[in-house]
C-alpha cells in the first residue's frame, strides 16, 4: 500500500488494435488506482521496451503486463516465452488478455507461466469490469515484487 | 406218301418264309450278321426240303421218305416263323422307345442348349446391371463425399466468419456503448436516439454471431456421444436459467429421465433452448413446463410440454429452419437460430425434433436421441424440482 502512494504503478500493454488499446485506457480511467498505461503494437517491440533497447532505453520497468496472444512479428506466445525465460523479467506478472477461447491457448500459456489468462468479453460492459477486476486484483490485493 | 410231300413243300416254303422275315427284321433290330446267318440256315433247310421234293417227284427212291426228320423241319419252320412273328413287334416297340427316348434326349438338349443360352444372357445382362450398380454407387460415394466436404466446408466458413466478424463487431459495439455511457443526454434527442439505434444494432448482431457460432459449432465443435445422464444436464440448466425462472414465477416439473448416448453440452442447449422458448411464449398464465421421456423402438423420445400461447400448424415446420421468427422482435427479442440449433443437435444425435401445438393450447416439443437403454430411467425416483 506504501508503493501506491509514492508512484503510480506502471502497466504495459502489449496490443496491436487501437480500439482495444483505447478501451482498456478509458477502463483504466474509471478505477481508482493511479496507474501508468504504456502501449506497444508488437512483439518485437514489447521485448525491446522490457530491455531498454532501442528508443525505449528510458522505459520504465513495468509492474504488470496486459499480453495480447496475436500479434504481428512475434507473436504474444514468444513475447511470453521470451519473459518467463529472461531471469530479470520473469517476475513481472503477465495477464494474458486475448480474445481466442481455444482450450489450446490457455493451456499453452498457462505452460509458458502466463500468470493469468482472461478473454476478452464482447460487451463493454463486461469488459470495464474485467479490467477492474484486473486492477482490483494485481494491482491492490497482490503483492508484487519491488520493481 | 402225298401227305409227305405235302409236309416237305409246306416246311421248304416255310422256311423260305421265315428266312425272308428273318431278313426283314434286320430293318426292325439291326444285328445284321446274325438274322443273315438264321436266313442262310433257313434257306439251307429249304434248299435241302426243295431237293427232297424234286428227287421225291422225279421218282428218286434212294431218298428214303423219312417222316420224322421232314416233320421236325416243319416244326423247326413254324417256330422260327412264330419266333419271328413274335419278335418283330417286341422289337419294333423297344425300337419307338428307344426313338421316343432319342427324342426325348434330343429335345432335353435343345432345351438345355435354349436354357443356357437364356442363363447367358441373363448372365451378360447382370454382370451389365452389376457394372452400372458399381458405377452408381461409385456415383453416389463421390456425391456423398462431396456433400460432406461441402457442409464441412460451410460450417468452417460459418465458423471463421461469425469468429472473425466479432472483432470489429466488438469494437463497434464497445465504442457505440461507450458513446452511450458517456454522452447520453449531453447531445440533443435525436443523438440519443442515433445511438439507441446503433447500440441496439450492434447487440443484436453480437447475439446473432454468437447463436450462429454455436450452430457452427454443433457440426464442428462437436463433442464425441457418450452416456449422458439427461436429468442431470436438465438439473444444470435448470440452475442457469433460475434466474428467468423466478421473474416469470415458471413451475418447471419433470418425470424421471434416462441415460443415452449423447453429446453433454448439446443436450444443455437443447434443453435450454425449449426451456427458454417454453417461458418466452407464455399464454395468460404463469408458464408450467414438464418434461418427460418415453422408450420407443429403440429411441428415447423426450418431451417438453408447456402452457403457452402455441404455434398455429401451418407454422410448425417453417420454426425449425434458420432465422425463421413469428413474431416481431420487439413482442419477442430472439434471432431465430434457437429451434434450428435443436435440430441441428437432434440431427448430430441421428434424432428428430417436431412439434404438436394448437393456438391457444400449449405447445409440446418432441426430440428424439436413439440408443440407451430400455428401462434406464425407472431407477430413479420422480423428483419434481421448481
Amino acid at each position: 500500500m506504501q508503493r501506491r502512494s509514492c508512484r503510480p504503478i506502471e502497466i504495459l500493454l502489449v496490443e496491436d488494435n487501437p480500439g482495444d488499446v483505447r478501451l482498456t485506457k478509458e477502463a483504466l480511467k474509471e478505477g481508482k488506482v493511479m496507474n501508468v498505461l504504456n502501449t506497444v503494437g508488437d512483439g518485437e517491440e514489447a521485448l525491446a521496451y522490457l530491455r531498454r533497447q532501442g528508443v525505449y532505453t528510458q522505459a520504465t520497468r513495468p509492474d504488470l503486463i496486459l499480453l495480447d496472444l496475436n500479434l504481428p512479428r512475434k507473436s504474444g506466445r514468444e513475447v511470453l516465452a521470451e519473459i518467463k525465460d529472461d531471469p530479470d523479467l520473469k517476475r513481472i506478472p503477465v495477464v494474458i488478455l486475448t480474445i481466442s477461447e481455444a482450450e489450446q491457448d490457455i493451456i499453452k500459456s498457462y505452460n509458458l507461466h502466463a500468470n493469468c489468462y482472461i478473454t476478452k468479453p464482447v460487451n463493454l460492459e463486461q469488459f470495464i469490469g474485467v479490467v477492474k477486476s484486473i486492477e482490483d486484483f494485481w494491482l491492490t490485493v497482490v503483492m508484487l515484487p519491488p520493481r | 406218301m402225298h401227305g409227305l410231300l405235302i409236309i416237305i413243300g409246306l416246311a421248304a416254303l416255310l422256311q423260305l418264309l421265315a428266312a425272308y422275315f428273318a431278313l426283314r427284321l434286320i430293318r426292325v433290330t439291326g444285328g445284321r450278321t446274325a438274322w443273315v446267318l438264321i436266313a442262310l440256315a433257313l434257306c439251307f433247310m429249304a434248299l435241302r426240303r426243295g431237293i427232297k421234293l424234286w428227287r421225291l417227284l422225279s421218282g428218286d427212291l434212294s431218298e428214303s421218305p423219312d417222316l420224322f426228320d421232314d416233320s421236325v423241319s416243319l416244326a423247326i419252320s413254324v417256330s422260327m416263323l412264330a419266333a419271328v412273328w413274335w419278335i418283330a413287334p417286341l422289337f419294333r416297340t423297344i425300337k419307338q422307345a428307344a426313338e421316343t427316348l432319342r427324342q426325348a434326349r434330343d429335345q432335353l438338349e435343345l432345351k438345355v442348349a435354349a436354357r443356357t443360352e437364356e442363363l447367358r444372357d441373363a448372365n451378360i445382362r447382370l454382370t451389365v446391371e452389376l457394372d452400372e450398380r458399381r458405377q452408381a454407387e461409385a456415383k453416389l460415394a463421390r456425391y456423398a463425399a462431396d456433400l460432406r466436404r461441402s457442409n464441412a466446408e460451410l460450417e468452417q466458413f460459418a465458423y471463421v466468419a461469425s469468429h472473425d466478424l466479432q472483432e470489429p463487431l466488438r469494437m463497434v459495439a464497445s465504442f457505440t456503448q461507450l458513446l452511450s455511457k458517456r454522452y447520453r443526454g449531453k447531445l440533443d434527442q435525436d443523438a440519443d436516439e442515433f445511438i439507441d439505434f446503433a447500440v441496439d444494432g450492434a447487440n443484436r448482431m453480437q447475439v446473432l454471431i454468437n447463436d450462429l457460432l454455436a450452430l457452427s459449432r454443433v457440426g464442428t465443435r462437436g463433442k464425441p456421444l457418450e452416456p449422458t445422464d439427461c436429468e442431470a444436464v436438465l438439473n444444470h440448466t435448470l440452475v442457469n436459467l433460475a434466474a428467468m425462472l423466478q421473474e416469470t414465477r415458471a413451475v418447471v416439473t419433470h418425470d424421471p429421465l434416462p441415460t443415452v448416448p449423447a453429446d453433454e453440452v448439446q443436450m444443455g442447449q437443447i434443453f435450454q433452448n425449449l426451456l427458454i422458448n417454453a417461458l418466452k411464449f407464455q399464454g395468460r398464465e404463469a408458464p408450467k413446463v414438464h418434461i418427460s421421456a418415453q422408450r420407443q423402438d429403440g429411441e428415447w423420445i423426450f418431451s417438453i410440454q408447456d402452457n403457452g400461447m402455441g404455434i398455429d400448424p401451418q407454422y410448425q415446420e417453417r420454426i425449425f429452419a434458420i432465422f425463421q421468427r413469428l413474431h416481431r422482435r420487439e413482442d419477442f427479442p430472439g434471432t431465430g437460430l434457437g429451434l434450428a440449433l435443436c435440430k441441428k443437435i437432434a440431427e448430430r444425435h441421428g434424432g428428430r425434433i417436431w412439434v404438436e401445438s394448437a393456438p391457444g393450447r400449449g405447445s409440446t416439443f418432441y426430440f428424439s436421441i436413439p440408443g440407451g437403454k430400455e428401462n434406464d430411467r425407472d431407477a430413479k425416483k420422480k423428483l419434481p424440482t421448481h
